[in-house]
Formats: C-alpha cells, sequence, structure tokens
C-alpha cells in the first residue's frame, strides 16, 4: 500500500497564549508545518482535527484557512491519540487518491482559555455514575490504573518517578520545552500529592498551544522533495470512554492490540525501532504503553525503565523533546508525538537531541482515561 | 434493603446524577436502599446499567437487587478536588468496586486512606443527593 509521507511539522507558540483561541493555534501551527513542507496552503486538499471546542471541528478549520472543497475532512474525536488514529484514514485516502496534502491539526488553550464544565443535565448518563464520586480526572483515574499495576506486579513508585527523571534530561535540551531544571526521583516522590500514587511530578503540565502535521502522497512528496518519513503503520483501538471501571484490565492497554499490529504492517521489530515516542499523559501512561508494545514483558515495565534505559544515551530513546511531562501538553498530546518523531527521523537536531541515525520511530498516542490507543510506525526512506 | 439511606441533600454540593433512560430504575433502586444491576437472560450482568445487553444484544435487560458487597479492585486518594463541593472532603478515596455479583462500579469510599486496601472487603450505603437519586458510597466491612 502507497505509504503517507510526514512532509512537514510544526507547533505554534507553546505555554501560555492568552491572546490566542484553540482555532489561531490551530491555525499557527498549520501554516508553519506547510512552510516546513514547502508547500502551500491552496495546495491543502485535505484537513484532520481533533480536540478543538467545536463537534464540527474538520469543518470550522477547513472554513477558518478557507480552504476550497477538501476531499478529505476528518474530525474523528477519539482524545489525545486522534492524530495517529488519522494517519491510517489519511492512508487510506491517499490510497484512493483521495488527497495529495493533508493537514493533521491540533489547537488547545488549556492553561488560560475558559474551562469546560457541563452540567449533568447536558451531558450523557454515563457522567451520572462518574462524576458524582469526585474523582479527580483524569489524574485519579490514571492513579487506579497505576495502583493497580502496583499492586499485581510489584511497580513502585520509584520506578514511576524514573520516568518523569529521564524525561526531564530530554527537556533540558529542548529550548521550548517548559520545566528543563533536571531533577530526581527524590524530587517527584517529595513533589505534592495530587491522586495517590500519582505525585505532581508524575503528571504532565497543563498548556497552551497546538501543533501540525502535513501528509503528503508519495507523488507529493518527491515534487517537494522533502526526506520521505513514510507512515509504515497504523493502528488504532479503545476499551472504554468515560468511566475507568469500564475498563477491562487496568493494567494492560489497547497499545498490546495496536502495537503488533503496526510493527507488522511497518515489517519491524522491536529491535529495529531506534527512537520512541510514547504519550505520558502520566508517567503510568508510558511506562504500561511500553509493557503493552512489547518493549519488555507484562508487568517488568518498572524495572525496563530503572538506570535511565529511556534517557539520552539509554537503549529506547523516549519522549525526546521532554514529553508531556516537561515540555508541552495543550489537553491532546499525540499531535506533539508525531512531530518529534519526525524530526528525529530527518536528523533536525545536534548533538546529545539527536538520536544516532535514527531511522524507525514508534509514536504512540493515548486518549481519554487510558481508553484510546494509536501507534504509529514511522520510517525514514530516504 | 442492601444499604442504609442517609439524606445529605441539605448539604451536598456535588455533582447529582440525573436519571435518564435505562438508568432510571437504577436511580429509583437507590432512592430505597438497593443497589441494582441488570441481568440478561443470556446470563450476563452489567453496569452501568443500558438499553440493550452487550453479551446478546438483548433490549433492556431486568435488573436484579445486589447484596450491596464487593471488594476493592483498585482506588485513588484524590488530594485535589475533582468536581464542585469536594474542596473540603479532600482527601478523599474513590474506587473501583467490584460487587459480588460481577459487575464493577466506581464509587467513592467513605474511609480513612490509610486503611484501605486493594482486595479488602466493602459495603455499600447510599447518600441521597436529590429527590431522584442516593449515590452508591462504599465503606470498609
Ligand atoms: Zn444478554
Amino acid at each position: 500500500m502507497a505509504e503517507p509521507i510526514l512532509a512537514g511539522v510544526a507547533e505554534s507558540d507553546l505555554g501560555e497564549t492568552p491572546d490566542r483561541n484553540w482555532l489561531d493555534n490551530a491555525a499557527i501551527a498549520t501554516v508553519r508545518a506547510l512552510e516546513d513542507a514547502g508547500c502551500q496552503l491552496a495546495e491543502v486538499d485535505g484537513v484532520a482535527v481533533a480536540g478543538g471546542d467545536d463537534y464540527m471541528p474538520a469543518l470550522v478549520l477547513s472554513e477558518y484557512l478557507d480552504l476550497d472543497e477538501p476531499s478529505f475532512l476528518e474530525g474523528t474525536e477519539i482524545g489525545g491519540s486522534s492524530f495517529e488514529h488519522f494517519c491510517g484514514h489519511v492512508r487510506d485516502a491517499m490510497a484512493r487518491d483521495e488527497a495529495d496534502v493533508v493537514v493533521v491539526a491540533y489547537g488547545s488553550t488549556s492553561k488560560t482559555g475558559p474551562g469546560r464544565n457541563q452540567s449533568l443535565e447536558e451531558t450523557h448518563p454515563i457522567d451520572g455514575f462518574v462524576r458524582p464520586t469526585g474523582l479527580f480526572r483524569p489524574p485519579g483515574a490514571y492513579a487506579m490504573a497505576a495502583r493497580r499495576h502496583m499492586h499485581e506486579y510489584g511497580t513502585t513508585e520509584e520506578q514511576l518517578a524514573e520516568i518523569a527523571v529521564a524525561t526531564r534530561e530530554w527537556a533540558a535540551m529542548n529550548p521550548k520545552a517548559a520545566q528543563r531544571e533536571p531533577i530526581t526521583v527524590d524530587d517527584v516522590l517529595e513533589s505534592r500529592e495530587i491522586a495517590a500514587p500519582f505525585n505532581l511530578l508524575d503528571c504532565c503540565l497543563v498548556s497552551d498551544g497546538g501543533g501540525a502535521v502535513v501528509l503528503v502522497s508519495e507523488e507529493k512528496a518527491a515534487e517537494l522533495g522533502v526526506p520521505e518519513i513514510a507512515v509504515a503503520g497504523v493502528a488504532s483501538t479503545s476499551t472504554h470512554r468515560q468511566d475507568i471501571s469500564e475498563m477491562p484490565d487496568m493494567t494492560t492497554t489497547g497499545a498490546a492490540v495496536t502495537g503488533p499490529k503496526a510493527f507488522d504492517q511497518a515489517g519491524i521489530t522491536h529491535d529495529d525501532v531506534d527512537v520512541a515516542e510514547i504519550y505520558d499523559s502520566f508517567t503510568y501512561t508510558a511506562l504500561v504503553t511500553l509493557e503493552d508494545l512489547g518493549f519488555c514483558e507484562k508487568g517488568e515495565g518498572g524495572e525496563f525503565v530503572s538506570g535511565g534505559t529511556t534517557a539520552p544515551g539509554g537503549e529506547l530513546p523516549m519522549n525526546t523533546q521532554g514529553g508531556g511531562l516537561s515540555y508541552c501538553h495543550p489537553g491532546h498530546f499525540g499531535i506533539f508525538v508525531l512531530i518529534e518523531a519526525a524530526r528525529q527521523l530527518r536528523g533536525d537536531y545536534e548533538g546529545d537531541r539527536q538520536v544516532d541515525d535514527a531511522e524507525v520511530a514508534v509514536a504512540h498516542g493515548t486518549g481519554g482515561l487510558l481508553s484510546s490507543s494509536s501507534t504509529v510506525v514511522l520510517r525514514r526512506e530516504s | 434493603m442492601t444499604g442504609r439511606v442517609e439524606d445529605r441533600r441539605e448539604d451536598w454540593e456535588g455533582p447529582v446524577p440525573v436519571p435518564t433512560g435505562a438508568t432510571v430504575p437504577f436511580w429509583d433502586g437507590t432512592l430505597e436502599g438497593e443497589l441494582r444491576y441488570q441481568e440478561c437472560d443470556c446470563g450476563h450482568r452489567q453496569l452501568y446499567p443500558r438499553a440493550v445487553c452487550t453479551a446478546c444484544g438483548a433490549e433492556d435487560p431486568l435488573f436484579e437487587a445486589s447484596e450491596g458487597v464487593g471488594t476493592i479492585y483498585t482506588y485513588t486518594v484524590c488530594h485535589v478536588p475533582g468536581e464542585p463541593g469536594f474542596g473540603e472532603r479532600t482527601p478523599y478515596v474513590v474506587g473501583a468496586i467490584d460487587l459480588a455479583e460481577g459487575p464493577r462500579l466506581l464509587a467513592l469510599l467513605d474511609a480513612d486512606p490509610d486503611d484501605l486496601e486493594i482486595g479488602a472487603a466493602v459495603g455499600v450505603a447510599f447518600w441521597q443527593v436529590s429527590d431522584e437519586a442516593a449515590i452508591p458510597v462504599f465503606v470498609p466491612e
């Protein structure tokens, strides 16, 4: 099957953007990603967008960018993994010659913008079984899953903290990262309690900002002369949505299904993976995903991440821009996972920030409350 | 009766369930201190209540009364309030409870966080928070 090429990537301004709304940030990221690809806005014939505060986000973004009769419109909302999920639909559309230049975009003002607080009359009946419990979501839901993992496999808070520490080492090298001061395991354990067993440094940031990636057909990529970063495998699934107690097994995510599928499509094994960009809304998110993707056995994630395995110079460089834990997290982090994977494969960086000779990257998104999982394998073809 | 119903309508400032559709019989039961789950003719048991059986697709599976006892599958201690009205309550515990009959339910655990462990036995009580609903709250047995 023809593989879409990731031709351009960009962020909007990150951190705090009080003078911007979500559409501004999505549009700014879009034009920057198009510039990165060497493409014009007029060439865009498809958009895929999630996360905006609108129930027809693809139409809104198309209108905002004044696109001329786009042939590909995608606004499926599956949370933070939506953008990885879109890669599969873009692949299908390009295989049908339905699109040549598709923008996958996200924008948010999670930090400075208005909060979303629907009343229980306005929302669906499932919320009546969730919100009256007072559960602090998302942290408390992920914390419940983490505690179950600790119970079943002996995973420790120290091991979870190792992920935060390694991720911060990467952030220290990223000027765009919000948190760059080195931290220790003790710093994590001594940070403010949020939702036990999570402390503050187990939890991602809350940021404003947007991101975009431009996916083009192989023909278009050749015309643009961009490095061929191909979408070589994609798979998505979900296990539940709103109520974490509906997750069949809180120690296993949908990544256990999507990882093998995406790896198989790409024809790769774990040894081929040079860099892993794994959604890290919380330390546990990354830990359980590494297990489910098969980088270690189920239950051995704590041991696997100990000793700097995912840090600069480690065996499996992970979240090399500083992740949602230290770089930014404007609500849906999945777009940033793709952006960084592409940059590593293009060799955009210098020194320790660049993973040597990176050819294969895994970009994995997680949405909701460990609810949706989408794995993308990216491979540099030229 | 499976659990005591405590009237908290005066001081409850948290979210209040809005019974609709298939959830109406469930919330009706809570007002009488009965924790109901659905048991389909096919044998499948489920919560939260739905208009269809997720095992066989039958419509409107019937409700049964639970004994109101179960075990803690997992829990968290919220140090940051997750909803309006919970600010004064921190730290409070929310758990996923495996009912003896099978279904799992998200619920407040009215207990000291230090005394809890996964697998511990709990029983249901109800806090009436509106004229239409009482929320199930679990306490260690
Ligand atoms: Zn049935």
